[in-house]
């Protein structure tokens, strides 16, 4: 049998020889001790498969411990480590409302723009609403758990923990500021510049990153009396400078023990030196839009500007790596150490190349110090791509493939990156950064496709989100919101989705009627509530279940129950058991549409009470009453026919009542006429004989043709 | 419909659980600063139901409130019904599950909220199917459960029996349901069911009802199914009720067959507002009020009630005036409690995993 390795009796199952290289096996415990002889596989909730191992009987037919069979559940794929399973539900739940929200105003917008026929869709306030779409769900992905708090006091600590950044954050970081951002794109080499040094880190555990040489530095940092004398010292700073952490290097600049208050006398111009350095770091003309409070460099919006500053300022480091003052500095990691800051300042390729660790790293060297004025998409990409050439890895980080995905303006790389790197959620939510600006990515991604059965990307990756939504009980009643976006399948899948959802539980079935109510899925709604009503019926919730069938006004059941619970009726309405039917009674209403053949129990119970009330044989105007419910029960169509003996058989004292006959000659013979109907159908076989004493029928027609005779005589 | 104005500041803080919420409830402090809540999760993950203490920091530095959690009790069955006992220091705690067991916690508020199974109904035939609702008489020696199976059942603990007896008080063999229950004096409570019925029992008189209100009142538009029920103890002749539709109606015992209706369903007249359409999921009245002296307010007049719904609104609503809106969330708000001791603190769980704590002030 397939799936059954030859030693299960070891109690582990193994799949058969895997034929492609890749594949990894891992045993599943189940604990049986027996040897398996079945096996049956299906899914269960959301990424989960539910695995029945059933144990071959044993041979000699005694019971065991372990015999039998078990269940056993086995997630796959243990999400992706960084952002635990209920961190995934808030970002789900949190990107509803940004999701709606952004679905509306663009409908809103373009039914603006098809009244108006020239403007473009795509102005105004258009890159506001997407910019809020992206800052909403930016704000979902903070990570919650924070950061250890660092041990070393503050002066000695030279890189500052806050939240703990991950991959996701820094992949929409990405997405927003090459899609969001659309005005500000001459500023994009600053803004990797700074993404990069939020998310270094993050390259740390698949590649040696700057940042993790500051973390190992920071160690030993402790421990070191003479920081100048470690080459660690320099190399560190000179790779910190290389990404363009200025802050961090002019602060260890100025950990430098000439710095000391006893030493200043005598290495004076080894600290002038230093000094020189930090000064000209803090310095560094920047071509950016604005600079974060407290962070060092000196920022330029305009090219001209920047220029001439730019030009000043390398002057001023060729003037200071050419000065005579290097041959005064007696240490001599000082001065190399300083030496090859300056050349990283520079531009020197080789110095930036071999400050840097990857790729990413020497390509944000070269936008600060070797070509601070790339612009456009097609130069970052070449860049790029000299950087990798530089700098080959073995494995990329899923943020590399992003990024180059993005600099490359390959729409369908970017997705199939969003897609194997962040999963469905992220496809979903970026392709309205991506269509937001890009006419072509537009086309691309809305374009119906014959081999996607002629739904568009966009619609698809919508679908496969709200698919995976379905899957988990806590989500799946936001898998709506995104299906109802898709126009061709949405609501197919969402009635399919709603008709799924199970009916035991009231609170989770109103949840989905609600749902429903939203949609108008008025079909759907009476479908669920007619699979609730038999499903309570079927359990004996008879109450829930004609209350459920009421509701999705389904004539049809509600007269074949009705069939049923007459049965126990004939058996039981007693007065013991009155109190039961009463709230019953009062449920079914007296709207005869809503309660079908129901409608018979309503009168049948007026009848009971009025016959109640009469024991004593005396009270004429409750037996009026009684016979009142009687003439129109017997009227009914819907009474049914195995009821008419019972009833005329309880109503014998009203047919014999002393004082005079209270059925008048019509009456009486509608009521003789219906016994004759009984004598007829008596003959059919399918005639159900109640439960009533043999001489029943005969009393009753005795009764009845006394009566006729005595309200002949009172005519 | 008027939102909470300026002049009324309420703080709202959300506080994200990673679990599902069946229930929340405050419990009765110990001191006047301590908050206590009694919460029923349940996490989807490891697919187990728990219930948790947990201190309720309401002003800690970081201005947002925090709970430490304090202890927790393991369910074996989600919970459906969570009621809470104002006993101190010993808060008792009645919750029901899905299964159809009932079990009584007791927590030691004290010696660090260490909670206890006093002790647990679990018999076959104590209800089959699910209990839908349960609560527990003020004082706490006695509680009353209903389900859907049309069973109610009174259980008694006095003492420490680990196993409880309970009586069955009344059997309908599943031919009426009921899904809300709410005591309304030691020996009277107050049932509701489908088709926006009520029922009221008294254990003096066995064997039913002994008044029951009419569900059909809303003739010819949808019905529904009662939900929760609140009674008043200054009041015990009107009960209040809230379930489909955004229905929260009154009914006065003195006046027969006739709904008070708040909002919702049968309004027909312009002059009740709909404040939702959706289910209202729990009513309570708002003890909260800026009046001095609610004996004032005429004994047929409804004093301010609060609801909650599956639209995500969290509301007080007063008869004759504009309903005022607490909370307006993107999910369904499923659970909400008042803080009895200090009612401008409320509670409330929400749909996406979350708690949310208000402040009134």
């Amino acid at each position: 049998m397939p799936g059954v390795s030859s030693d299960s009796a070891r109690g582990a199952l193994v799949p058969l020889s895997p034929e492609s290289p890749g594949a990894v096996v891992y045993p599943l415990r189940h604990g049986l001790k027996s040897p398996i002889s079945r096996l049956s596989i299906s899914w269960s909730r959301g990424n989960s498969l539910r695995v029945s191992v059933f144990a071959a009987p044993s041979s000699d037919g005694s019971v065991n411990d372990g015999d039998g069979g078990k269940v056993v559940e086995v997630k796959l794929g243990g999400g992706d480590g960084e952002i635990s399973e209920a961190h995934w539900r808030r970002i789900a739940y949190g990107s509803v409302s940004p999701f709606a929200l952004l679905q509306s105003r663009k409908n809103a917008v373009s039914t603006l723009s098809k009244m108006s026929m020239n403007s473009s869709p795509y102005d105004g306030d258009w890159w506001d609403y997407i910019m809020e779409y992206s800052k909403d769900i930016n704000a979902l992905l903070v990570n919650q758990k924070s950061a250890s708090v660092p041990v070393l006091d503050d002066t000695k600590s030279v890189i500052t923990k806050g939240e703990e950044p991950t991959s996701l954050k820094a992949a929409w970081e990405l997405l927003e500021m090459f899609y969001a951002e659309k005005p500000s794109h001459s500023w994009l080499p600053e803004r990797l510049v700074d993404w990069l040094a939020d998310y270094d880190s993050l390259f740390s555990g698949t590649h040696p990153t700057v940042h993790s040489k500051l973390v190992d530095f920071q160690k030993e940092f402790v421990n070191l009396q003479v920081v100048e004398d470690d080459p660690k010292y320099w190399e560190v700073m000179s790779s910190a400078l290389a990404v363009g952490w200025l802050n961090i290097v002019v602060k260890m600049l100025r950990l430098h023990g000439s710095y000391q208050l006893d030493q200043l006398s005598n290495r004076e111009t080894e600290n002038g030196l230093v000094e020189a350095v930090a000064v000209l770091i803090s310095k560094m003309p920047r071509m950016r839009l604005e600079q974060e409070a407290g962070k060092l460099g000196e920022c330029y919006k305009a090219k001209p500007d920047f220029v001439k500053a730019w030009e000043k300022w390398r002057g001023q480091i060729n003037k200071l790596d050419s000065s005579a003052f290097w041959f005064q500095c007696a240490h001599q990691q000082t001065r190399e150490g300083l030496r090859s800051m300056l050349q990283i300042m520079l531009g020197n390729a080789n110095s930036l190349c071999s400050a840097t660790y990857n790729w990413i790293e020497l390509y944000i060297s070269h936008f600060l110090y070797m070509r601070p004025l790339t612009v456009g998409l097609e130069s970052m990409y070449s860049l790029a791509q000299k950087s990798i050439q530089l700098k080959p890895m073995a494995s990329a980080h899923r943020l590399m493939g992003l990024i180059i995905g993005i600099l490359g303006e390959n729409t369908e790389v970017v997705l199939a990156e969003c897609l194997k790197g962040f999963g469905p959620w992220m496809v979903a939510h970026a392709i309205e950064l991506l269509t937001a600006g890009s006419d072509h990515a537009e086309m691309l991604l809305h374009e119906e496709r014959q081999n996607l059965g002629g739904i568009s990307i966009e619609e698809l990756h919508r679908l496969v989100y709200a698919q995976v939504l379905s899957s988990f009980p806590l989500t799946w009643q936001i898998a709506p919101i995104y299906l109802i976006s898709c126009m061709k399948h949405g609501m197919i899948l969402l009635q399919i989705l709603l008709s799924k959802q199970p009916v035991q539980d009231n609170q989770l079935l109103l949840k989905s009627i609600e749902i429903c109510r939203l949609y108008e899925l008025h079909s759907v709604t009476s479908n669920i509530m007619k699979i609730a009503g038999v499903h309570h019926w079927k359990h004996g919730r008879k109450g829930s279940g004609v209350f459920w069938l009421q509701q999705a006004r389904d004539e049809y059941r509600l007269n074949r129950i009705a069939l049923q619970l007459f049965d126990s009726v004939g058996k039981t309405i007693s007065d013991e058991s009155f109190k039961q039917w009463e709230g019953l009674i009062q449920l079914l209403g007296s709207d005869s549409k809503t309660a079908g053949g129901l409608e018979f129990l309503h009168k049948y119970r007026d009848f009971k009470k009025s016959l109640r009330q009469i024991h004593d044989g005396k009270a004429t105007d409750p037996a009026r009453q009684a016979v009142e419910s009687l003439i129109s029960l017997m009227k009914n169509p819907s009474t049914p026919q195995r009821f008419w003996l019972p009833l005329l058989y309880d109503s014998l004292k009203l047919l014999n009542w002393k004082e005079r006959p209270l059925l008048n000659v019509s009456q009486t013979n509608l009521l003789l006429n219906k016994l004759q109907e009984l004598s007829m159908a008596r003959l059919r076989p399918d005639f159900i004989e109640s439960e009533l004493p043999p001489q029943a029928l005969n009393s009753v027609r005795l009764a009845l043709g006394t009566n006729l005779g005595r309200a002949i005589l009172e005519e | 419909m008027a939102f909470a104005e300026s002049q009324n500041p309420l703080r709202v803080y959300r506080i994200p659980q990673s679990r599902y919420i069946d229930a929340v409830r405050w419990l009765s402090p110990v001191s006047p600063s301590d908050r206590f809540a009694a919460i029923a999760y349940f996490d989807a993950d490891t697919n187990s139901p728990s219930i948790e203490i947990a201190y309720v920091d309401p002003n800690p530095q970081s201005s947002s409130p925090t709970l430490t959690p304090q202890s927790s009790w393991t369910s074996h069955s989600r919970i459906s019904s969570l009621r809470t006992a104002h006993s101190t220091p010993q808060p008792l705690l009645a919750a029901a599950t899905f299964s159809g067991s009932l079990h009584i916690l007791a927590s030691d508020l004290i010696n660090g909220g260490v909670m206890e199974s006093e002790a647990t109904v679990s018999q076959l035939g104590f209800h089959s199917g699910p209990v839908s609702a349960v609560d527990l008489r003020e004082g706490g020696t006695e509680c009353v459960s209903v389900g859907e199976d049309g069973r109610v059942n009174l259980v008694s603990f006095v003492g420490d029996s680990s196993k409880l007896n309970y009586r069955r008080i009344f059997d309908s063999n599943g031919l009426v349901g009921y899904t809300a229950v709410k005591w309304a004096s030691p020996s009277e409570f107050a049932t509701g069911g489908y088709g926006f019925g009520i029922q009221w029992w008294d254990q003096r008189t066995p064997g039913g009802p002994v008044l029951q209100f009419k569900g059909n009142w809303c003739q010819g538009k949808t019905s529904g199914i009662v939900h929760s029920i609140d009674i008043h103890p200054s009041r015990k002749h009107t009960c209040l009720a809230g379930g489909s539709s955004g229905t929260i109606f009154a009914w006065d015992r003195r006046a027969a067959q006739q709904p008070i209706v708040l909002s919702g369903a049968g309004t027909g007249e312009a002059s009740n507002s709909l404040l939702s359409e959706s289910e209202v999921w729990e009513v309570q009245y708002d003890r909260y009020t800026r009046r001095s002296n609610i004996g004032n307010i005429s004994s047929t007049r409804i004093l301010p009630v609060m609801i909650c719904s599956e639209d995500g609104i969290l509301a007080v609503i007063e008869q004759g005036e504009e309903p005022l809106e607490l909370l307006a969330e993107p999910c369904a708000i499923n659970s909400f409690d008042i803080d009895r001791q200090n009612p401008s603190n409320v509670i409330c769980s929400l749909e996406w995993e979350s708690l949310a704590i208000l402040t009134r002030s």
